[in-house]
């Protein structure tokens, strides 16, 4: 992709963002080629991949974007006990719970299957899961930060305009101290984000969701509280944005599952990786 | 010099002179330890020329990055050579220096700082001047060939050791805040001067009370404008939270691994394990950040107030982390190692209040970064 092909691309990618969700983008991004086929995810919380080779046959179990419907295919990466291949199978023969959930905007559905052939045994090289899951964290953890961006703008917002006491409610060190405290918790996960792209390891990558994780719970925590009674309502965007982050957290590991285990790794091997070189 | 190239024979010259830099103490060592150890050390780095990239030539320096100086600060700290505390104050008074003495003091003063032959302090705040350093109170008189210094400066850490101070007076009326500032470089040695050493909760003295009594300071030791302290000073901190801040990242990294080494099998629950990891790691990947919009030439600002906010959360994270995992030590242990982790788990305490509380810091972040206007 060239330069401007890129801008190009960001642009659409960014009209889709801003004004679909759920199916219809999916619907709206479906104009990329990579999505022809569509793709079945980890169940919420977890990370392991979604199927299980059984001799000829795949046992499914996770969850798909709302356009996974429309697809006659799907990939499912599939552990055969030493390694993961890459299967694909027929939609129809899966078995599609629609989710409605915390957020039915959202659109998820959740994806079953006994066992069910697969058309391609092809084994993944052997760093092929790791990548994808790495880099589907990573774009999870940019969406949390994103959302998370939206909903200190909202308090901001609310907070410089909500008048009590004859003062604008910003002008309380209460308030200003929660908000100051989502934007820290934000910029750190930006960091955390940033850095694991260079950094390009499962490792930094899954730490890197665990803090966008953290951080999104953060912004909720105290976005919700500044905005309080209106906040409070349907009639004002930031329910949208809590539901969102909470799935958004669970997809592909959540902060704290994703943080136990990388402090069971660290309590085993009694080191520390040497990672984040300036 | 290339930041690689830096790297890879930088780690060869501290290998092949392991002898000649190891600490003379062990265990927590005495300040007075800490104080020789970073001179050494500081003196060798120099004159090996280590210590000059970075900095300009015409103080001294050989030029280069300020990458060099960020990974030389981490290199010496994570083989454990040099307190990053002691050590940042270089990192915090040079640059002021540089920016704002007059070339040919700057040009005579800076080597001496970064060889270790001079300690330097840092004068700002007051027994009524703590968070609201504005109000300063310590003042400059003109005479006829200098000023002449009366007042009093607290928690001046090393002013026991320094010959010289970066001092904020007040040259403007009493009311004058922040316009009404003047910033000094002042010999530690002149007539007048009386140190008062306060001994801090970890046992050490860390920093001191400053008496100036009546204290001539020549016209050519202003730094920047009359009046224009308060720049000085605003210009200083960010630096306190760049490569400084990374030195300290690499030394929270180091403890956390001797921890994990130290404590005793079931001490340490591995979901706060994972947590305090994680806030060691986002504090570098923000700092890493912070160090190369340096290193390009960004002027550091406001922002930077993100990146303290994160050292001093995780450095209390990294030794409450402690305290869990090496409690029998930290409590009763008299031998070296559970003195040295006893004191930097006080030190730690510390962390939110020094350089600008963590109020402070959430204040500038909401007025500065999320404009949220004045707070009163």
């Amino acid at each position: 992709m060239d330069g401007e092909e890129r801008e190009l691309f960001e642009k659409g990618l960014r009209h889709a963002t801003a004004n679909h969700t759920g199916e219809a983008l999916d619907a709206a991004l479906d104009t990329a080629p990579t999505t022809a086929v569509g793709v079945v995810l980890p169940p919420l919380g977890g990370w392991d991949a979604p199927g299980r080779v059984e001799g000829e046959d795949v046992a499914v179990g996770g969850v798909g974007t709302a356009g996974l419907r429309r697809h006659t295919a799907a990939v499912v990466v599939a552990g055969t006990g030493e390694g993961h291949v890459a299967a694909i199978v027929e939609t129809a023969r899966l078995v599609l719970r629609p989710v409605g959930g915390i957020d039915p905007v959202l659109g998820i559905v959740e994806v079953a299957a006994g066992r069910v052939p697969r058309r391609d045994r092809a084994p993944a090289p052997p760093a092929a899961w790791p990548a994808a899951l790495a880099a589907g964290q990573l774009a999870i953890g940019h969406e949390l930060v994103g959302a998370a961006r939206q909903m200190l703008r909202l308090a901001r917002d609310h907070a410089r305009e909500r008048i009590q006491f004859g003062r604008p409610i910003a002008s309380f060190q209460a308030v200003r101290h929660r908000l100051a405290d989502t934007r820290v918790a934000i910029d750190a996960a930006e960091a955390a984000l940033d850095a694991a792209w260079d950094d390009g390891s499962p490792l930094t990558a899954a730490l890197a969701k665990a803090i966008a994780g953290t951080g999104a719970r953060t912004a909720r925590h105290h976005c919700q509280q500044v905005l309080a009674g209106i906040g409070f309502t349907t009639e004002h965007p930031l329910h949208r944005y809590v539901r969102r982050t909470l799935v958004l957290d669970g997809l592909l590991g959540d902060a704290r599952s994703l943080t136990r285990r990388l402090g069971d790794d660290l309590l085993r091997s009694r080191r520390l990786p040497a990672i984040l070189p300036l | 010099m290339e930041l690689d190239a830096f790297r890879s024979s930088l780690g060869g010259w501290l290998d092949g002179h392991a002898a000649a830099l190891a600490p003379g103490h062990v265990g927590a060592g005495t300040l007075d330890d800490h104080m020789a150890q970073l001179a050494n050390v500081k003196r060798l780095a120099y004159d090996a020329g280590w210590m000059r990239w970075g900095w300009p030539e015409r103080v001294g320096g050989l030029g280069g990055s300020t990458l060099l100086r960020a990974y030389l600060a981490e290199a010496l700290t994570s083989r454990d050579l040099v307190d990053p505390g002691l050590y940042s104050m270089t990192e915090v008074l040079a640059p002021t220096m540089i920016d704002y003495a007059p070339p040919g003091l700057a040009a005579t003063m800076v080597p001496r700082l970064l060889r270790g032959d001079e300690t330097w302090c840092q004068g700002f705040s007051e027994p009524g001047t703590g968070s609201n350093l504005a109000a300063l109170s310590c003042r400059a008189t003109r005479t006829d060939d200098g000023w002449r210094v009366s007042g009093q400066k607290v928690w001046t850490s090393l002013a026991q050791y320094a010959q010289r101070c970066v001092l904020l007076t007040r040259t403007g009326p009493p009311a004058s805040d922040h316009r009404g500032i003047t910033a000094l470089f002042v010999d530690m040695a002149t007539p007048g001067i009386t140190v008062r050493p306060i001994v801090a909760m970890h046992g050490r003295e860390e920093f001191c009370e400053v008496f100036f009594d009546d204290v001539a300071v020549p016209l050519d030791r202003t730094l920047g404008e009359v009046g224009q302290g308060w720049s000085v000073a605003m210009d200083l901190l960010p630096f306190e939270r760049s490569t400084a801040l990374w030195q300290r990242g690499a030394f929270l990294h180091l403890r956390l691994e001797q921890l994990l080494a130290a404590a005793p099998p079931g001490t340490l629950a591995p979901d706060e394990v994972g947590d305090v990891f994680g806030q060691v790691y986002a504090l570098r990947a923000r700092s890493r950040a912070t160090q190369h919009r340096l290193a390009a030439g960004q002027r550091l600002g406001p922002e930077t107030s993100v990146d303290k906010i994160l050292l001093a959360t995780a450095e209390q994270a990294v030794f409450d982390l402690v305290a869990a995992g090496l409690a029998d030590g930290m409590l009763a242990g008299d031998d070296a190692d559970s003195e040295r982790w006893r004191a930097e788990f006080l030190y730690s305490r510390a962390a939110t209040i020094y350089g600008g509380s963590a109020e402070i810091q959430r204040n500038i972040v909401a007025r500065r970064l999320l404009d949220m206007g004045a707070d009163r």
